[in-house]
């Protein structure tokens, strides 16, 4: 509001000199002193990754790597701000400000990369764009779809996928798209498409807890794509890059050398070996060399755990979905995730 | 009617109550010849079927609370689904333990509404007052931190509250700028005057959506950081601008019913420009407009569920959100009906008073 | 008097100062916002320009009238958006009209149940929300199962949560919106030709039966019959025209609104014509049809003309929540291309200026409609 009544009174003169105000943009910097962190939300549940409760919180894989963010840079998780976006509206909502990173399933592409002016995080996902129908249909491959509707959802790069893999296999179909998951999924469920195309982890989840009878559903063999996911920021902040690389590489640290919520301060006070120190922040040098605490690591593993708890919690044994880490293990248990090297 | 025969029997004879008189055209109108009985007949069986059929299924069929959801079948509407998400539909992801406050939030700005259909506050300093100290009050106590309360940003507001907020907001915002922009259009300065028209046509022929799109997602490029405000504010500013190139057609129709006339006896008083409008013409030309203010209203409530499409909380989101589990998935039609019913009793009444005024004005003005 | 001409020199300049203040205030607000746009795209190291729309999109969407395909450019991507819009806008600018005539002529009569049944009507679809009312709809009709559940009238048509399907004439979809553009014109002819109402709509009606016929005789492929008919085959039903769902649902919404809307117009129209009017007609033993067609609706078409023309750019204006539903509208397309490839700016602006321009016209339309209608009474 303030900032409404104090903008109004000297429009004139200031818009004259627009840019003089953030020639010096440095993310980190904006959101300590502004004291929150504002991360992407869904318009509705995108399940396991942004979600609603019951008691109207968010929750989710995403949104608990924003909580561990905002307890690394703000020493506090629930110092963030979950601002609801759309698919179409994140890249926007992104280069306006709105939002200081998008943590919401957000696949590495060349042109995100390039023309939409983003940068991205090392990927803390992996998943592949699939096709689940209805069981009664018979089907078991896409090919099988020829002269059926498949729905996607609108702005995404699944449907992109979708559609030139179709040309591809040369299926004649109906594509319907919608903006945001909830419809995509009551349209399927209400039987509008026979199949929809999503990303593997959200089909699985959806037909896992979303669908009465899971058997009703087949996802079909075909693999479109296998997708790194990431954070996406704003080009031109380079330390800001170096924080979420090195708040995901912490997650994964600890997930390796065991480091949990519940026995972070043991390791704290008695380090196994060099490299536990310096995460906790026993040895100095962690907090300095990103402008932050050197404790930031910790008290984050205090707050949310480690990469395996929060997997966990949000889509694996501990969640409905009871999802297989498969790629999305550490590169020691055969999966494809693994942390820069903490020197 | 002429009262020119009376005859001294007639005077008597108390006329005929209103109730009578309605019942006499009913029966004349609905049962005076054989093809009126048919379609009386006709109609009158439809609609009662229609209601008989939604009755049943909505009333006498209907499953009620939500620890007898099992019972929901196929012939009855499950309101369970509705005892169970309530407060998700009227208060979005707003902080369970808080929702006393945005209760109390929305009462302020129905109160707010209702006070303002009061003709004891129909001059423009008692509404001006009465809508900022509701609004004021709204805010305070949604947001919280200047209470002393948990503060809660405006991301987090939703549900019934959230429309009301963006409504309150909008009319409170767009009311003086469309006054603003009647007042350059009736202006003798030219480029003044031209101004205003440009702004008022282009917004009118911009579909809303589009408007609240850009003010939400394209505006921020265009200005500087430390204007651009939250996304929310942004969209209201967008949303006022368009109500106000309205409102200033409104405005515009009440200027027109006042003859020129009381501008020169203001000036050969030796009133100034500024006194004159806003002693003599202004409190005219709002009693002439009140109807179609009313009417923008009633409309502008009514447009605010666009913001859904921009991916705002609002209580058309919040109630697909309710329906949004596997639990609940079947029940999407009483959650509709539930958000339809709300929106219809504030549009239907707000738009009946407003019927109300306009008749009693032009029964007045005869 | 000098003090006279002091004073009006004196509101002389103070015009000048106000005027060329608000030209300056102006243009720093749009060399501000220019400059501001410019730094930021540098600053995000986003791409202008409109060379995007020789590009492919390389997505699909619900509905297009002419043919389409993945590999299409973001410029025809656009351009099927704009057709879109304008056929949902004037489908619907030609049912309401319709149905709100006839609505708002029920709210007007004197029969209690007529009356009654249109008030109902009125009253619960004008104070709901477009938006609302077109998601329920749209969530109740895509409910309504597959193609194997489809609900059959007389084996011809059918109706499922896929879409309708209707028997359709055997030319390709691009005759058709020709057909439907000449059918248009017709109608445009016959009022500047100022025919009569009911002799107008006749020879509407024939004209457009017999250029459909013959177009259908002439464009058909060879050796197929006149008539496709939907049948149920595999996933889908193969022939007929197949209207999808999202269309059929933003169609149908947006008619029960406006008509709504219209019929209060029609109504208060209706409602103004003097009584003296209507009596003289009842005087010279008309018929009621003939008082509502020959005295009513012309006298009140002054009064209707107006308004009416407003709710025919709202109709315009409203096929934008189509976006709510997945009908590829021409702001769906734009949103769509904005989330794909980025160019926000230009998009937005192509938008807008579009929808200045399909708005402007109708305006211009309107306005000669009026003026046509109030020279007829002279």
């Amino acid at each position: 509001m303030n900032k409404y009544l104090a903008a109004s009174a000297v429009i004139a003169t200031a818009m004259t000199v627009p840019y003089m105000a953030f020639a010096q943009s440095e993310t980190v910097k904006q959101i300590q002193e502004r004291g929150t962190m504002l991360c992407s939300g869904h318009n509705g549940s995108y399940f396991g990754f942004v979600e609603v409760n019951d008691k109207n919180e968010w929750k989710g894989l995403d949104i608990d790597l924003c909580r561990a963010l905002t307890t690394a840079i703000l020493g506090d998780p629930d110092k963030n701000q979950i601002v609801p976006l759309s698919w179409a509206q994140r890249f926007p909502a992104l280069q306006s400000g709105d939002v200081d990173v998008i943590i919401k399933a957000t696949g590495w592409t060349m042109g995100r990369d390039t023309e939409l002016g983003l940068q991205f995080s090392l990927p803390y996902f992996f998943g592949g764009t699939q096709f689940m129908a209805h069981g009664d249909l018979g089907i078991t491959k896409a090919k099988d779809l020829a002269g059926g509707t498949i729905c996607v959802e609108a702005g995404t790069t699944i449907e992109r996928l979708a559609a030139s893999y179709l040309q591809t296999i040369n299926v004649e179909h109906n594509m319907v798209s919608y903006e945001s998951a909830a419809e995509l999924r009551s349209a399927y469920l209400a039987n509008r498409c026979d199949a929809f195309a999503g990303w593997g982890p959200n089909l699985a989840v959806t037909r896992a807890t979303e669908i009465d009878d899971p058997e009703a559903h087949v996802i079909l063999s075909d693999q479109l794509s296998s997708e790194p996911i990431s954070a996406a920021m704003r080009q031109g902040d380079e330390g800001f890059v170096d924080t979420v690389n090195w708040m995901l590489a912490a997650l994964l640290i600890a997930e390796e050398e065991g480091i949990t919520s519940a026995n972070v301060e043991e390791m704290a006070a008695n380090p196994a070996n060099p490299r536990v120190a310096r995460l906790l922040g026993v040895e100095p040098g962690m907090g300095e060399r990103l402008g932050m605490r050197d404790t930031w690591a910790r008290e984050m593993i205090a707050a949310v755990g480690n990469f395996a708890e929060i997997y966990d919690r949000n889509l694996g044994e501990d969640s409905p979905y009871k999802l297989d880490r498969g790629l999305n293990n550490l590169w020691s248990h055969g999966g494809v995730l693994y942390a820069p090297i903490l020197d | 009617m002429a009262m020119t025969d009376i005859t001294p029997a007639a005077v008597l004879v108390a006329p005929p109550s209103r109730f009578e008189i309605a019942r006499g055209r009913f029966l004349k109108y609905g049962f005076g010849s054989p093809l009126a009985i048919a379609i009386s007949i006709v109609v009158f069986a439809i609609l009662g079927w229609i209601a008989w059929s939604f009755l049943d299924w909505a009333v006498f069929n209907a499953v009620w609370s939500k620890e007898n959801v099992e019972q929901c079948g196929e012939h009855g509407a499950c309101w369970s689904v509705i005892d169970a998400r309530h407060r998700l539909i009227l208060f979005g992801t707003y902080p369970f333990e808080e929702h006393w406050r945005s209760t109390l939030a929305a009462i302020a700005i129905v109160a707010t509404v209702l006070l303002s259909c009061l003709p004891a506050m129909w001059q423009a300093r008692r509404l001006a007052i009465l809508w900022i100290v509701g609004f004021a009050t709204y805010y305070l106590l949604m947001e919280g931190s200047l209470l002393g309360l948990p503060q809660v940003t405006t991301d987090g507001w939703g549900g019934l509250s959230l429309t009301l907020f963006l409504f309150a907001a909008v009319v409170l915002l767009g009311m003086p700028m469309g006054l603003g922009l009647a007042l350059m259009r009736r202006s003798e300065m030219l480029i003044v005057k031209w101004f205003a028209v440009i702004i008022i046509d282009t917004f009118r022929s911009l579909p809303l959506v589009t408007t609240l799109f850009t003010a939400a997602v394209v505006l921020p490029l265009f200005l500087p950081s430390w204007l651009e405000g939250d996304k929310i504010w942004r969209v209201i500013f967008g949303f006022a601008l368009f109500f106000a190139c309205y409102q200033a057609e409104v405005f515009r129709g009440g200027f027109q019913a006042i003859p020129k006339g009381q501008f020169e006896a203001g000036k050969a008083l030796g009133l100034g420009y500024w006194s004159i409008l806003s002693q003599i013409v202004l409190p005219q030309v709002f009693r002439h407009a009140l109807p179609s203010t009313i009417n923008m209203v009633v409309v502008t409530f009514k447009e605010t569920a666009i913001v859904t499409i921009i991916g705002f909380f609002d209580i058309l989101a919040s109630g697909k959100t309710a329906f949004g589990t596997a639990d609940w998935a079947p029940y999407y039609i009483e959650v509709y009906l539930f958000v339809a019913a709300i929106y219809w009793v504030f549009i239907f009444s707000l738009g009946q008073y407003g019927e109300y005024l306009k008749g009693r004005m032009a029964l007045s003005e005869r | 008097m000098p003090t006279a001409d002091v004073l009006r020199k004196k509101s002389k300049q103070r015009r000048l100062i106000i005027q060329g203040t608000l030209v300056v205030l102006t243009v720093l607000a749009i060399w501000g916002a220019v400059s501001n746009a410019q730094y930021n795209l540098t600053r995000l190291n986003m791409t202008s320009g409109f060379s995007f729309l020789d590009r492919g999109t390389g997505w699909d969407y619900s509905f297009s009238l002419i043919e389409r395909s993945i590999n299409d450019t973001y410029a025809h991507t656009l351009l099927i958006g704009l057709l879109n819009t304008l056929f949902v806008g004037f489908i619907c600018i030609i049912t309401t009209t319709i149905f709100g005539f006839i609505i708002g002529t029920m709210r007007d009569a004197r029969h209690p149940a007529v009356n009654l049944a249109a008030t109902v009507y009125v009253q619960i679809f004008r104070n709901i929300p477009l938006i609302l009312q077109a998601i329920f709809l749209y969530a109740i009709l895509i409910h309504m199962g597959g193609p194997r559940q489809a609900m059959s009238l007389g084996d011809v048509a059918f109706l499922s949560g896929r879409g309708v399907m209707l028997p359709g004439l055997n030319i390709s979809p691009t005759a058709a919106v020709v057909l439907l553009l000449v059918s248009f014109a017709l109608v445009i002819g016959l009022i500047v030709a100022k025919v009569a109402l009911w002799r107008g709509l006749a020879i509407w009606f024939v004209g457009t039966l017999v250029l459909t016929l013959a177009a259908g005789h002439v464009l058909r492929p060879a050796g197929e019959a006149l008539f496709t008919i939907p049948s149920l085959q595999g996933l889908r039903f193969q022939g007929g025209i197949s209207v999808p769902i999202e269309l059929f649902a933003l169609i149908v919404s947006i008619t029960l609104y406006g008509t709504a809307y219209i019929a209060e117009i029609v109504r208060g129209g209706l409602s103004q014509v003097p009584r003296g009017l209507v009596e003289a007609g009842q005087a010279l033993g008309l018929s009621r049809a003939s008082i509502w067609s020959r005295i009513k609706v012309p006298m009140a078409l002054r009064s209707i003309i107006p308004p009416l023309g407003n709710q025919w750019i709202f109709m315009m204006k409203a096929t934008t929540i189509g976006i709510a539903i997945g009908f590829s509208d021409l702001f769906y397309i734009t949103v769509n291309s904005i989330s794909q490839s980025g160019q926000t700016l230009e998009l937005i602006l192509l938008l807008m200026l579009t929808f200045l321009a399909i708005n402007y016209s109708i305006a211009i339309f309107t306005n000669w409609l009026n003026a046509r209608l109030q020279l007829k009474e002279h």
